[in-house]
């Protein structure tokens, strides 16, 4: 019997997914697979085309080997679902690899202009029009690569080392998924669906706002590309990442490490507006360990006069000197916070900008409110110093954003934002009270009546700068606020949602993605979700296992008869077991511990023989109750023990035994230990009978 | 006791009506936000595939790669994202509708939620929600408790539901009040799930604890109160221990008619409030009953508050006939003993003695008793009261269900009532010139010699051994 066709898939992008090297073992493996499951060709070959696009650049090649291996060793009907987006899957993947990589893909598409090597098949591995489209496409971003020395962009296809020069034609709007529509595809199929399952889930139109037009007035935004920031971004959580691994207990690198998969996830299904996604880079950079391109921090030169709408005439234009950009940014953004501090650090050091994504987002996300905010009097022109306090010492305060206490159903973006936060994964790490917004006298209004949204960035922000929050420099009248911000981060947009009727009837779709997008690796057979983590692959592992434990075609036939139901004290003792913790675990908590625990362990397999089926216990005169055993993968009779050809109850034969000196026979109920039974304790068997 | 092997009763009855006609399957798109509802008769099969999207039924998610088969339903597959369905078989009736209560239902797990984290925090000092669902018959309590609780699992807790409703049985048959932590996904095809089978199950099975009510409505006597205080005591007892179930709290599901009153006096829905602690009152549909729940419990103190929420009727929401609700019953009671579709349970035929049979029948008030009032009230101090009869089987037992305690027939009638039930079983037949009686019990050996308390609900059931 096969697996169904999900499954099989799954199976093998697990597989693939550990795929991050060159190994002949690895790449033989999965074509073993792709050979045996011929009937689900066509989900192996989905399966394979998303990761190669999903993949980081650096691990394209490995799994473009396992294509190249299938399609030359298992053939059709490979050849046929592969070559059909063969153009997308090989060029998407090409435009975003190093010259090195791309070197060895043009071999590789030499190899498959050819026919397969010591094969009886003379036709070329992928018919010569599929070949030929692409490799025009590579002689045209080779010949493009060559005439220019700095990398620019012909239509789409940048060619272009890896260092994240910015450049963009400025004409091109936000793109949408897919990210790189590979120029005239002449493959593509026309109704050809480029977005994921959940297509419809977000409303992605975010609707125009003044933010937008406020930054693209004096120069158009230096846009980021999306395909470096991914790299970046995977880097960036790979990192995170391991970091966790050596240390798990760390509650910052465990919300930090959230709050960038989220941001990936985000950067995966959405499409952002430029602007956010010059912050989400800045961010990122910002977070890298060695961040190369960091900018160089400008002299604190606090902004006097600084308008609170809109941007001063004389403000550079944001992104267009990367050296410039965190700074103008976080001046910008300053607007619209709170006055932090107005004493500026001392000998500030290149601090990277913490906030302005949060700001930017928190600002994005509340139009309403920052676009209408009547210049509120306490606010002060912020000197930006001192607001990215260094970020040396990591501070436990992930830094939950204020509960919003009227939400902004309307804004768009809220439900877009609400994917910055990983629900419930992570424990609250301080036992804090949830506290209410706290209205200072120096907070804005915008900030005491803020959004849901805004809410779930600042905490993302805050997950992200990771530690600033919570040292606020030199006791300025925002220290309060740190404590404010501790309350635990996952809970935090919940908080909004009182228990009255009014507020059910909420709409907050943003929430809904907390029962799907947050745990994405679905069980194909019964629907149960599972957390894209490693922890959370175990335990699918072990929840498939337990599928196929149950899964015995035989057993309907076998007489499977409804059990007793638990008495009252056994079931407020009882615990129950999750097919997915480890078996040691659901060992010691299955069974509810009772004294006679060892006896009444044992077991026999159901006797063939019909007269001994029928037997009754010989002590006790009752009979003994079939059950399903997973270990033995059998019905048995529980607390039963075989002596010299006759079945007992366990826990009788030990009470008797005990009574009469007989060793309870040690030996294991296994087919063998029946039979040394059998032989050895034969005589004492008969004394029992006459007893 | 004896047990007749011979006799053993095969497979359910085929039910040749039940296959597919024809395996034509049509397919069915759903827009984001929208839910397909429908209905299918006991005789026919409506096969569910998702092709594409996501969609859940009351909460639990679709599969990809399952065909589901509903029979005797009347059910509403929702999507948050949009989807694709693959439908095979017929219904009576189906349709699309757009204007659904499943956001109010999201936004009240989220509202959990926050509690339960919260219970997290505290380290479970404080203990996670207790909501009591309350509204008339038909205004789909049981739909939102299931919602509630598949939500809650797909969260990762561990939820526990309570059933007090004896109309329908959770886990068990009509006529039983039981309770069951969830920490496995709740089966779609198969109502809540099966409680424990001697063999491997498809979907992880349930541990209920049930007890047996034996009527169909809720009194306000010497039954109802007594039970959900004597669950309610075993609950928090398990609550104590159980931190996961402890953290995710409970939901209760109750029968529509204590949402009635009397005079705007809920007794039974205060009583369950003070037992089980209820934090959370949410009233389906009805305004009035909102309105008289919330002044009721809006001064109570702080530490006791109870949080009184109005949730809108879902337009899905059809009278389920009275046919179609002793159909159900009767399906639920064969699911019982036989099992539910592919995965058939092998019931096991007997014989046995009067003699071995000790049958304590629920007394009923009649119609006088309830109206005087004061008087019924229900007082645990009180002893000696007479609650059952002591009967020795006749004719009139045949077809009837007997719920066999776990007390003995020599304990007084308040521990009778207060013991939990091991299981049920059927008479198949009762012959009074050899004083024997054939039964249908679950599983083949000896039953226990403890009391059996035969209720006058759920009523008989005909044919089920035929």
């Amino acid at each position: 019997m096969s697996l169904p066709a999900a499954e099989v898939a799954a199976d093998f992008r697990d597989a693939l997914q550990d795929l991050r090297m060159n190994s002949r073992p690895e790449i033989s493996n999965l074509t073993l697979i792709a050979k045996e499951n011929t009937e689900y060709a066509q989900a192996i070959s989905t399966e394979l085309e998303n990761h190669i696009r999903t993949t980081r650049p650096e691990w394209k090649l490995p799994s473009l080997y396992v294509l190249d291996s299938i399609v030359k060793n298992v053939g059709t009907p490979y050849t046929v679902y592969l070559g059909r987006n063969l153009y997308r899957t090989f060029m998407d993947a090409y435009l975003v690899v190093d010259q090195a990589t791309r070197k060895a893909m043009e071999g590789l598409l030499r190899t498959w202009k050819q026919s397969v090597p010591e094969s009886m098949e003379t036709r070329p591995v992928f018919p010569a029009n599929v070949t030929g489209d692409i490799e025009n496409a590579v002689n045209k971003i080779r010949t493009v690569a060559a005439q220019t020395q700095v990398p620019r962009p012909m239509h789409a296809l940048p060619a272009r080392p890896p260092s994240n020069v910015a450049w963009r034609d400025t004409s091109t709007p936000p793109q949408n998924l897919p990210r790189y529509p590979a120029p005239n595809d002449p493959r593509r199929p026309a109704g050809f669906p480029p977005t994921p399952q959940y297509g419809a889930s977000m409303p992605v139109a975010t609707p125009p706002m003044p933010f937008q037009q406020q930054f693209n007035s004096p120069q158009p935004m230096s846009s980021v590309d999306l395909a470096d920031l991914k790299a970046e971004l995977a880097q960036l959580v790979a990192t995170t990442q391991t970091s966790f691994a050596h240390n798990p207990a760390d509650r910052d690198i465990q919300t930090k490490l959230q709050a960038l998969l989220s941001l990936k996830q985000i950067l995966d299904t959405q499409t952002l507006p430029p602007q956010q996604l010059e912050a989400v880079r800045k961010q990122v950079r910002s977070l890298a360990p060695t961040p190369a391109p960091l900018p160089a921090f400008a002299p604190p030169t606090p902004l006097q006069g600084f308008p609170q709408h809109g941007i001063p005439p004389g403000f550079p234009p944001v992104g267009a000197l990367p050296a410039s950009a965190p700074p103008n940014i976080a001046q910008l953004l300053a607007g619209f916070r709170p006055p932090v501090q107005t004493t500026p650090q001392p000998a500030p050091t290149p601090q990277p900008p913490t906030f302005n994504l949060a700001d930017l987002l928190k600002r994005v996300s509340s139009p309403t409110q920052s676009s209408s905010v009547p210049a509120p009097a306490p606010f002060q022109p912020p000197p930006f110093t001192g607001f990215p306090p260094p970020i040396t010492t990591p501070v436990p305060a992930p830094a939950a954003a204020v509960p919003p206490a009227a939400a902004n159903p309307t804004a768009n973006l809220a439900a877009l934002l609400a994917q910055f936060n990983k629900p419930g994964a992570v424990p609250p790490p301080v036992p804090a009270t949830p506290v209410q917004p706290m209205a200072t006298p120096q907070l804005p209004p915008q900030s005491a009546s803020s959004g849901p949204a805004p809410g779930s960035a600042e905490w993302l922000l805050a997950a992200l700068g990771g530690t600033s929050r919570g040292t606020p420099a030199n006791g300025t009248p925002f220290a309060a606020q740190p404590m404010a911000r501790q309350i635990s981060a996952p809970t935090n947009v919940l908080n909004d949602i009182e228990f009255t009727t009014a507020s059910m009837k909420k709409p907050r779709l943003h929430l809904i993605s907390r029962l799907y997008e947050v745990k994405p690796n679905i069980c194909a057979t019964c629907g149960r979700r599972f957390e894209n983590t490693p922890e959370g692959k175990e335990k699918k592992a072990r929840h498939m296992d337990w599928h196929f434990k149950v899964k015995d075609p035989d057993a309907a036939k076998r007489g499977v008869h409804r059990s007793w139901y638990m008495s009252e004290k056994d079931w407020i003792d009882y615990r129950e077991v999750d097919e997915t913790t480890p078996a040691t675990n659901a060992a010691t908590t299955n069974s509810v511990a009772k004294p006679k625990r060892q006896a009444k362990d044992r077991y026999v397999l159901v006797p063939q023989d019909p007269a001994l089926q029928h037997a009754p216990c010989p002590i006790c005169q009752e009979k003994f109750e079939t059950q399903w055993n997973v270990d033995a993968n059998d019905f048995v009779w529980m607390d039963a023990l075989q002596v010299g050809g006759k079945i007992y109850h366990a826990t009788c034969f030990e009470e008797y035994s005990k009574g009469a000196g007989i060793p309870m026979p040690s030996t294991p109920d296994s087919v063998l230990g029946k039979r040394k039974a059998e032989n050895g304790v034969g005589v004492e068997g008969k004394k029992v009978r006459s007893f | 006791m004896i047990s007749l092997p011979g006799l053993n009763l095969a497979a359910p009855p085929t039910e040749t009506l039940s296959v597919p006609t024809s395996s034509i399957t049509r397919e069915q798109d759903l827009p984001a936000n929208t839910e397909y509802r429908f209905e299918v008769s006991f005789s026919r099969t409506l096969t569910v595939r998702l092709r594409s999207g996501t969609a859940e039924y009351f909460g639990t998610e679709l599969a990809p790669s399952t065909t589901y088969s509903f029979q005797g339903t009347k059910g509403a597959i929702y999507t948050w994202h949009g989807c694709k369905l693959e439908l095979g078989g017929q219904v009576e009736s189906d349709y699309v509708a757009e204007e659904t209560p499943m956001m109010s239902h999201a936004n009240l797990h989220f509202a959990l939620e926050m509690l339960r984290d919260r219970s997290v925090v505290s380290n479970s000092v404080e203990m996670g929600p207790r909501v009591l669902v309350v509204g008339a018959e038909n205004a789909g309590k049981t739909a939102l408790v299931k919602t509630l609780t598949s939500y809650a699992v797909k969260s990762g807790r561990q939820p526990m539901v309570i059933n007090l409703d004896p109309r329908q049985g959770l886990l068990s048959v009509p006529g039983s009040l039981s309770a069951a932590a969830f920490s496995s996904i709740v089966d779609i095809e198969e109502g809540w799930g099966s409680s424990p089978i001697s063999g491997p199950s498809p979907v992880p099975v349930k541990m209920p604890l049930v007890y047996h009510y034996g009527l169909k409505d809720p009194e306000e006597g010497k039954l109802f109160k007594p039970l959900v205080t004597r669950m309610a005591l075993a609950v928090t007892s398990r609550l104590e221990e159980d931190k996961a179930s402890k953290q995710a709290g409970f939901v209760i599901d109750s029968s529509g008619t204590i949402s009635a009153g009397k005079a705007g006096v809920y007794e039974n829905i205060e009583h369950i409030v003070s037992e089980f602690s209820v934090n959370v009152l949410i009233t389906i549909g009805s305004e009035r009953l909102y309105s008289d729940l919330s002044r009721k419990f809006s001064n109570r103190s702080s530490d006791e508050t109870v949080n009184v929420i109005r949730i809108d009727k879902s337009g899905g929401c059809v009278d389920r006939s009275e046919e179609y609700m002793k159909a159900l019953r009767h399906s639920q009671i064969r699911e019982y003993f036989f099992g539910h579709g592919e995965d058939a349970l092998a019931p096991s035929s007997m014989t046995a003695d009067f003699g071995d049979l000790n049958i304590f029948r629920v007394i009923e008030n009649d119609e006088s008793g309830f109206a005087a009032g004061d008087a019924e009230d229900y007082n645990p101090a009180s002893t000696g009261v007479s609650i059952y009869e002591r009967i020795t089987p006749s004719s009139t037992l045949t077809n009837k269900l007997l719920a066999i305690t776990t007390a003995s027939p020599n304990d007084k009638h308040e521990v009778i009532r207060d013991s939990s039930v091991r299981g049920y079983i059927y008479v198949a037949d009762v012959d009074e010139a050899k004083r024997k009686v054939r039964l249908l019990s679950p599983q083949p050996g000896h039953f226990p010699g403890s009391a059996m308390v035969l209720g006058s609900w759920p009523e008989d059931v005909a044919g089920l051994v035929s």
